[in-house]
């Protein structure tokens, strides 16, 4: 049975999935990629929102899911922590 | 009056090796707070504590070998001192005073590196910390082979925490952390002897090696993060 996920970590998983899609992401393609219900989903997006980690643009395919210089920063920092831990058993 | 056995060849390299080892020490201190600033998990918070005390302790070694060789500012005001006053105990309580605080950070910060990974109490634990304060409360010039002795120690144990996490989890860099504390272990051995002065030397250059391994280390870790990204 797999573990249930930490927040930081469906943060970082979401980051990370921008990303990884070059840095938009429909809002529905994140969800699904991130394997997160739609109110999860909100909450979320919320909270990154908030925290300047993502921006919502606009473009001919609608709504899409950005992330910004400071969510690029953020990534960055938590796979190097994930590094760090890793290497030191924290 | 004697207090580090040096070649006059190797003055002040000394000094740059141990400002290079008190940079990259800063740099894991910098980062395992920076982590525990993330993540709030306290481990990372002690681990940048181990380092800035080590760091701190190599600070202290600076400033007191900078005042000691080169002569400037309180040492000259010292050394006026003695010459019209015969002050010369000032002068052995400030130099002691410098490489007392380099010993007791130093000792400090390898133990809190040590106990990092154990979460209860052990009989080996009591003994290290038992052992650790009579030493400290020896230490003293005469007896300066018993700081590098509770140091090889202290780094010996620590190797043994990171030997065991390595077997589990065969990472590179659990490796290369392996094989920099072994060889810091090994500098403090060489220290024992530095009685010689050649082995003064040696273990100075044997310490610069570990701690550019650990730089490495740090390299790698920064690196992988950007080639993740």
């Amino acid at each position: 049975m797999e573990r249930k996920r930490s927040r930081m970590e469906i943060i970082s998983d979401m980051l990370g999935i921008i990303q990884g899609r070059g840095g938009e992401i429909k809002p529905t393609h994140l969800m699904y990629k991130a394997n997160l219900s739609h109110s999860q989903m909100t909450l979320y997006l919320e909270e990154l929102i908030k925290k300047k980690l993502v921006q919502k643009n606009k473009s001919k395919r609608g709504h899409l899911i950005g992330l910004t210089k400071n969510g690029k920063d953020f990534f960055l920092q938590y796979i190097q922590m994930k590094e760090f831990e890793k290497t030191f058993g924290l | 009056m004697r207090f580090v056995p040096i070649p006059d060849w190797f003055l002040g390299k000394d000094v740059l090796i141990e400002g290079f080892s008190f940079i990259v020490l800063l740099i894991f201190s910098f980062l395992s707070i920076r982590n525990y600033k993330l993540n709030k998990n306290r481990n990372f918070l002690y681990l940048g504590i181990g380092f800035a005390l080590i760091a701190l302790a190599q600070l202290a070694t600076i400033i007191t070998k900078l005042v000691l060789y080169y002569d400037v500012g309180p040492s000259q005001a010292i050394g006026a001192a003695i010459i019209t006053s015969q002050l010369i105990s000032s002068v052995d309580i400030f130099y002691s005073a410098g490489f007392f605080f380099h010993r007791l950070l130093t000792l400090l910060g390898f133990y809190v590196i040590y106990r990092l990974p154990r979460h209860k109490k052990s009989i080996l634990d009591s003994f290290v910390i038992i052992y650790f304060i009579i030493i400290s409360a020896l230490l003293d010039k005469g007896v300066f082979y018993l700081f590098h002795l509770t140091a090889l120690v202290l780094l010996v144990l620590i190797f043994d925490n990171y030997h065991a996490l390595y077997k589990k989890n065969k990472f590179v860099n659990t490796k290369i952390l392996l094989i920099a504390f072994g060889i810091l272990a090994l500098s403090q051995l060489i220290f024992i002897l530095s009685n010689v002065e050649i082995m003064f030397v040696l273990g100075n250059i044997v310490e610069l090696i570990s701690y550019i391994i650990l730089l490495i280390l740090i390299i790698r870790i920064l690196k992988h993060g950007k080639k993740k990204k």
